[in-house]
């Protein structure tokens, strides 16, 4: 029998996910781990300061979804303060999230997602060239671009930034919206939605139907889900109430501030990062034929929990969706067509609220008062719920912090299928360098935060994987960098 | 979609003590020199592969890229030095997310790809903590103005 091994913590500086794989006596994955890094220390660094400065604090988190954060945070602010923030306000700071997501959305999709389609899961693991897939596919490359380039001009519009957002404020937002701003970005969100609808299409004719197969296949789990649905049940990524699904489809819906009573989160030893769980389950189980108390977020989590989508185009996708895969879809690749669908609902959402009349309203923001109390703030990152959970005393200032990212909620997954993964792919203390890419794209799929903390030149975010024999002896390692 | 003809990154996580030296220069430039009209100086934060991301599959190229960067390679805390984007190796996509993407790759496409001019200028860490920890040490901070002289000579050269 294998010896158990105790893994120390990937530290921060190491800067990159560490999987290890322990095999048994017959060269079988008898275990694996997956390391990623934790902002270590953020909640105790907003403690003391006025909650007011956090949603510009928290830009910094992550480079590539500050609104997310920027949002969250101000709803948290808006929940300590006690005040409902003006309907315009919500349709402002709905509006950059949606135009944000569309964004993130398109460039994920084509150029991270869509290079494992491009390339195939057994294409030679070279470097991956942006510019190769751009030549690839020249056309797409350029409107990739431009719809990128229209949302953050869009966002600078409605926002003044689109780097580091500043614009959601305790009890609102502002900065108004003119009629002329809204005249100009409309044939700009016309463009995005064009886009948006073309994406969907193409994927549905010209990628998914090659890559099904692996679809089935990699690094699949059962699971339940987590996500955000307004009152009616529709799908929605900036408020509502939190929806957990049981992978039967049964679910419990419950407000922000009762999370606690919903999610629990179980610590391991080798691993700063916690592994959340449903609390109801009373303990996590990640065995991957009989998980326990697992969920995952993210954009299958989203479409798997809603009933419905709230725009016409992305609720057609939804029901063909369903019809092809069921209701909750548990394919693990499956985000990435859910990405699709959000993406098309995000871009139908952005010209929605720009024909909506109130868009221009001048009332915006509502006079906050500092108290001592509590307040949940939470949205759907593009990577799944984000819930900021603060406290703070009469003065305003900031006593207690607690964050889950959208990672976080999927770290118990994210485990479960590189074991899966691994287990399918070494046997008989059998492997190659061809596994490393499929376990990268078994979690690829989640698009997980590593490193929102760092973006240090020299250490990007490699992998390394070590395999362990039943002696303890590092029987390989395989690494990319 | 047209940039600018130079743009100036600066890359870091304020958060992180010493790696935030990016973002600080930045501020210090924008503060204190006169920058012409043509070059774009921008806090990149830990969001530079979303950019680089953007100019490598951009029509319009800039003519340069000035990243400005904290980096622990063993020289002398507070010791500014450009660093030679061709001989560091490329690195094999680990990219999970665009969190990922190594920049590194990002930078070389655009230079031996795209004929872009990028300089990479960064300052050597005193110390760059594990938990969130902002401000920069003491010899990091005074290697500011050092590198920005380094960058309006950048902008010199045509």
């Amino acid at each position: 029998m294998g010896e158990r091994i105790v893994i120390q913590p990937v530290s921060r500086i190491e800067g990159h996910a560490k999987i290890t794989i322990q095999l048994d006596d017959a060269g079988n994955v008898q275990d694996t781990w997956v390391n990623v890094i934790e902002l270590r220390g953020f909640e105790k660094f907003c403690i003391g300061r006025p909650v007011e400065e956090l949603p510009r604090i928290v830009t910094s988190i992550c480079g590539v979804c500050p609104w997310s954060h920027h949002l969250a945070s101000a709803k948290a602010n808006d929940a300590v303060f006690g005040v409902q923030i003006p309907p315009a306000a919500k349709k402002l700071r709905e509006l950059c999230n949606s135009i944000a997501y569309c964004e993130e959305h398109i460039l994920h999709f084509y150029f991270l997602a869509g290079a494992d389609f491009v390339m195939g899961p057994d294409a030679d693991y070279s470097v991956r060239n942006v510019i190769g897939i751009a030549q690839k596919f020249p056309d797409i490359g350029k409107r990739v671009v431009r719809c990128r380039w229209l949302g953050a001009q869009m966002l600078e519009i409605v926002s003044g930034k689109s780097i580091h957002p500043v614009t959601a404020v305790p009890g609102g937002f502002s900065k108004p919206l003119t009629k002329e701003e809204v005249e100009q970005l409309k044939p700009m969100a016309q463009e995005v939605l064009d886009f948006a609808k073309f994406s969907i299409d193409y994927a549905k004719k010209n990628i998914f139907p090659q890559y099904l197969d692996t679809v089935k296949t990699l690094g699949v789990i059962t699971t339940g889900f987590l996500g955000t649905v307004r009152e009616d049940g529709t799908w929605d990524v900036y408020d509502g109430k939190l929806r957990m699904m049981n992978p039967d489809g049964s679910y419990v819906d419950f407000k922000y501030e009762e999370y606690t009573d919903y999610i629990a989160e179980h610590v391991e030893p080798w691993t700063y990062l916690k592994f959340p769980y449903m609390k109801k389950a009373e303990k996590i189980v990640m065995d991957i034929d009989n998980p326990v108390g697992v969920y995952r977020t993210n954009t299958l989590a989203r479409i798997n929990v809603c009933d419905k989508m709230p725009t016409p185009l992305a609720q057609a996708e939804l029901e063909e969706f369903r019809k092809n895969f069921g209701r909750p879809a548990q394919l693990t690749l499956l985000y990435h067509w859910a990405r699709l669908i959000e993406l098309l609902a995000n871009a139908e959402y952005v010209v929605q609220l720009l024909n909506d009349p109130e868009i221009t309203s001048t009332d915006i923001r509502v006079p906050v008062k500092p108290r001592a109390a509590r307040g949940v703030g939470c949205v759907e990152a593009p990577r799944g719920t984000l819930i900021h959970d603060y406290e703070t005393d009469e003065n305003g200032i900031v006593t207690n912090v607690n964050l889950i990212v959208g990672t976080t909620h999927n770290n118990a997954a994210i485990n479960m299928s590189v074991k899966k993964a691994a287990k399918e792919l070494i046997k008989g203390g059998k492997y190659d360098e061809g596994i490393l890419n499929r376990l990268e794209m078994a979690i690829r799929a989640y698009d997980p935060c590593l490193s929102c903390a760092t973006h240090k030149l020299d250490g990007s975010i490699p992998v390394k994987v070590t395999i362990i024999g039943p002696n303890s002896e590092i029987v390989g390692t395989l690494q990319n960098f | 979609m047209k940039p600018k003809r130079i743009i100036i990154l600066g890359c870091g996580n304020i958060l992180f003590g010493d790696d935030g030296f990016g973002p600080e220069v930045v501020q210090y430039l924008k503060e204190n020199f006169e920058i012409p009209e043509d070059v774009d100086v921008i806090d990149a934060g830990t969001g530079v592969r979303n950019i680089l991301f953007d100019l490598v599959l951009n029509p319009f190229k800039p003519d340069k890229v000035i990243i400005i960067d904290a980096v622990d390679i063993g020289r002398t805390p507070g010791e500014v030095f450009e660093i030679d984007i061709s001989s560091i190796p490329s690195v094999k996509i680990d990219d999970f997310s665009m969190h990922q993407v190594p920049t590194s790759n990002l930078l070389k496409e655009l230079k031996e790809i795209c004929g872009v001019d990028v300089k990479v200028i960064c300052v050597q860490v005193q110390y760059i903590p594990e938990e969130v920890k902002p401000g920069l040490s003491e010899v990091v901070k005074k290697a500011i103005p050092i590198a920005c002289q380094r960058i309006m000579e950048e902008l010199k050269i045509l």
